[in-house]
């Protein structure tokens, strides 16, 4: 008997693995721990659109309509189109848009555009909104990089300021940890992240959802199960392997990142002037993400999400079939939704992404070495003409990502290069756009409790949307050429370009003392970047001077 | 455009079924958590860090030994075991940081015997974190004599050690 059950034993564990059976693994109840990290820092930040100027005076590149709405006193400016991808269009307050809604009513703060306002905006409301005669304005098809900005408001109160330089910025957020191992020789754990330091860009829940900045709003949430021999398995909202895990090459040790760190929290994002392309910016949209064991140097991973929305399905649990849920194909305005929209969950137009990313580690003669090659590709949402045609105006998402990072005696120098269809916000192309390129370059050295470093950004971007879809005719159109300088049709490229030096303290393991300055910019000939200004602004940019603490436990 | 991952899957599945891989701990991918970053810039796994809130501090455990013992720095540690393991061990104490080689005569050189002992001192990585000391005897007239090793044989074997165990760790945070 005991040689049938050996000689069992022996043909299971050839067909799976020895490993799978092992019986004298130790089974660990799992450890749950609490962490977190609580950053403070004052900073001094000199950017430009650090002031709007009352109701017309304002420039928004396009001609000002002359005669303020007669019913609310506002605007005296068409809807225009403008980068300002910042821009808050919630209802409500004055400067808001009330009574837009999208297309299937998910209560989007500015409808789904399409060249017949009178489709998607037909639920302007008189008397509340600041496009007072959305009658020809907002054309705003396809979204690219643009939304309408709110027009100042000639009354209301608080739609106008002058900001100062000074600010102080706080950022905590909690973690639980789980760690265990089970019988068969698995480790096994998740973690939950509690942030609150809520910035529009940075959340799970949907690419631009934005709630109070104190509010708990749940960043990564996954679980993982792994083996010494076949890998790891995560899933759950989590970055993909090349949205972050497996990346090579952003050397973000200093400072508090440089040109991927906070410096973001402190501007008024008046002209979309931000870093969005880092590799966590890719989204923690809900993913299945596997990842191999190294051999020979070598690790290789791939993850695979079904859309861009978080936690599952967002946006789904409602009456009726709207573009809100993630699972939508094919909806109504998905041109428009290349950006993620502000304050939708889980609005975005990318489907079926997957990334695979290949990773090599080394070290010859003391240098440690870091190489990754990796490509993100995904599919994308088709639009939805009036006579219900599925209509496909966006190109397949598809970067290829090469990046390298080498250390040597506490110093590290990386540099990363992706290229390819992707917008500023990682985002679907709209056909006949143009493909997109970044360079990251980054420097550190670390001596004792010290380390100083330096890293850059620059890209070359899609910038005014060339085209428009055309519900009623259910054809993209191509923007007519411009006719003066300023048209957000100028057909010209965008320009970002930051850079960053910056130190660090470590006081004890945890702790650091930050000093650090950032430039970042953006820029697009003949586009107004900085609508309180007169005349065309064609750059936006803002130096952040950030010092401070850090702890994290 | 399911090909590249079909093939990645086929050559992930070809390479699992090969032995030899490491398991990569979750401490070698990158991530964007604050928390995460900021402790290991300072040297500490995220997943050692925190309050325990539920179940053991294993890690903890693992570390030190068991509650008491002495802590030994895991990268010198390893560094010394690399550097000694062309000779034979007489005595090997991972809580107490302590190797002791026996007598090895190198096959180069006849008639000279050497016997390394070696210690981790502390947790840290410091330059001043191993000690190590070589016994050298001499046969002469049919019998092994004591012969003091030089110094610098000493600090020598310290300089492989800790070269060693730089290369440890930039192989670990490489991927930082």
């Amino acid at each position: 008997m005991r040689k049938i059950l050996l000689g069992t034993t022996a043909v299971v564990s050839a067909a799976f693995g020895a490993a799978v059976i092992t019986p004298a693994a130790a089974q660990d109840a799992p450890t749950v721990r609490i962490g977190g990290s609580i950053q403070a820092y004052y900073g001094y930040i000199n950017q430009n659109g650090a002031s709007s100027n009352p109701g017309g005076t304002a420039d928004f590149g396009r001609t000002a309509n002359a005669t303020p709405n007669a019913a609310t006193g506002l605007g005296g400016y068409t809807a225009t189109e403008f980068l300002g991808t910042n821009t808050t269009l919630t209802g409500g307050a004055a400067g808001g848009l009330n009574g837009v809604a999208a297309p299937g009513g998910a209560g989007v703060s500015l409808g789904v555009p399409t060249a017949t306002p009178t489709g998607a905006l037909a639920n302007t409301t008189t008397g509340t909104g600041i496009i007072g005669t959305v009658a020809a304005a907002p054309s705003q098809g396809s979204l690219t990089n643009r939304t309408i900005t709110t027009p100042l408001s000639a009354t209301g109160a608080g739609a106008f300021a002058r900001s100062g330089k000074n600010d102080f910025l706080n950022l905590p957020a909690i973690s639980v940890i789980v760690s265990g191992k089970a019988a068969q020789g698995f480790t096994y754990g998740g973690q939950v992240d509690l942030e609150f330091n809520a910035l529009e860009g940075n959340l799970t829940g949907g690419n631009r959802s934005s709630v109070q900045r104190s509010t708990a709003v749940v960043g990564e949430a996954y679980v993982f199960v792994a083996h010494e021999r076949f890998g790891q398995v995560r899933m759950g909202d989590e970055d993909g392997v090349l949205g972050g895990l497996m990346n090579s090459g952003f050397v973000t040790n200093f400072g508090t990142g440089g040109v991927y760190g906070v410096w973001e929290q402190f501007q008024i994002r008046q002209s979309g002037n931000r870093t969005q392309t880092g590799p966590g910016q890719l989204g923690d949209n809900t993913k299945v993400i596997y990842m191999s064991p190294q051999f020979y140097g070598f690790d290789f991973g791939a993850s695979y999400a079904p859309n861009g929305g978080g936690f599952g399905n967002g946006g789904c649990p409602s009456d009726t079939a709207t573009a809100g849920c993630d699972r939508a194909y094919a909806f109504r305005g998905a041109t428009a939704w290349a950006v993620a929209p502000a304050g939708q969950l889980g609005a975005m137009a990318r489907r079926n992404e997957y990334q695979l990313a290949a990773r090599y580690r080394g070290s010859f003669a003391g240098v440690g070495v870091s190489a990754t090659a990796g490509y993100v590709g995904a599919g994308t949402a088709y639009d939805l003409s009036n006579a219900g045609a599925q209509v496909r105006t966006m190109n397949n998402l598809n970067v290829w990502q090469v990046g390298a990072q080498a250390t040597y005696m506490g110093f590290t120098l990386g540099a990363a290069y992706y290229q390819g269809d992707y917008n500023f916000f990682w985002g679907n192309t709209i056909r006949g756009d143009r493909q997109a390129q970044t360079l990251n370059v980054g420097a550190s050295y670390t001596s004792g409790p010290f380390t100083f470093g330096s890293n850059m950004v620059t890209g070359v971007y899609e910038g005014g949307g060339r085209s428009d879809f055309d519900a009623a005719s259910g054809r993209l159109v191509r923007q007519s050429n411009p006719t003066a300088y300023g048209d957000r049709n100028n057909l010209a490229s965008q320009r970002r370009w930051g850079m960053s030096v910056g130190a660090n303290y470590r006081l004890a393991p945890g702790l650091d003392l930050i000093a650090e300055y950032v430039y970042h910019s953006v820029r697009e000939n003949g586009r107004d970047l900085d609508a309180a200004r007169a005349g065309i602004q064609s750059r936006g940019f803002a130096n952040v001077f950030i010092m401070g603490s850090r702890l994290a436990f | 455009m399911r090909h590249p991952i079909l093939a990645a899957l086929l050559l992930t599945t070809a390479l699992t079924a090969c032995s030899g891989g490491r398991q990569v701990g979750n401490e070698e991918y990158g991530t964007d958590n604050a928390r995460e970053r900021i402790l290991r810039g300072g040297g500490v796994n995220p997943t050692n860090a925190g309050l325990v809130v539920f179940g053991v501090d294993r890690n903890q455990q693992t570390e030190q030994g068991g509650p008491g013992a002495m802590r030994v720095n895991a990268y010198l540690w390893r560094a010394t075991l690399e550097t000694l393991s062309s000779m034979p061990f007489a005595s090997v104490d991972p809580f107490g940081g302590v190797i002791i080689t026996d007598w090895y005569s190198h096959p180069t050189a006849d008639g000279e015997r050497v016997k390394v002992q070696a210690y981790v001192l502390g947790g840290q990585l410091r330059s001043d974190g191993v000690r190590v000391q070589v016994f050298r005897q001499i046969y002469r007239n049919g019998q092994w004599v004591d012969q003091p090793a030089s110094s610098a044989t000493n600090s020598e074997m310290e300089d492989r050690v800790l070269a060693a165990a730089r290369e440890l760790r930039t192989q670990t945070t490489a991927s930082r």
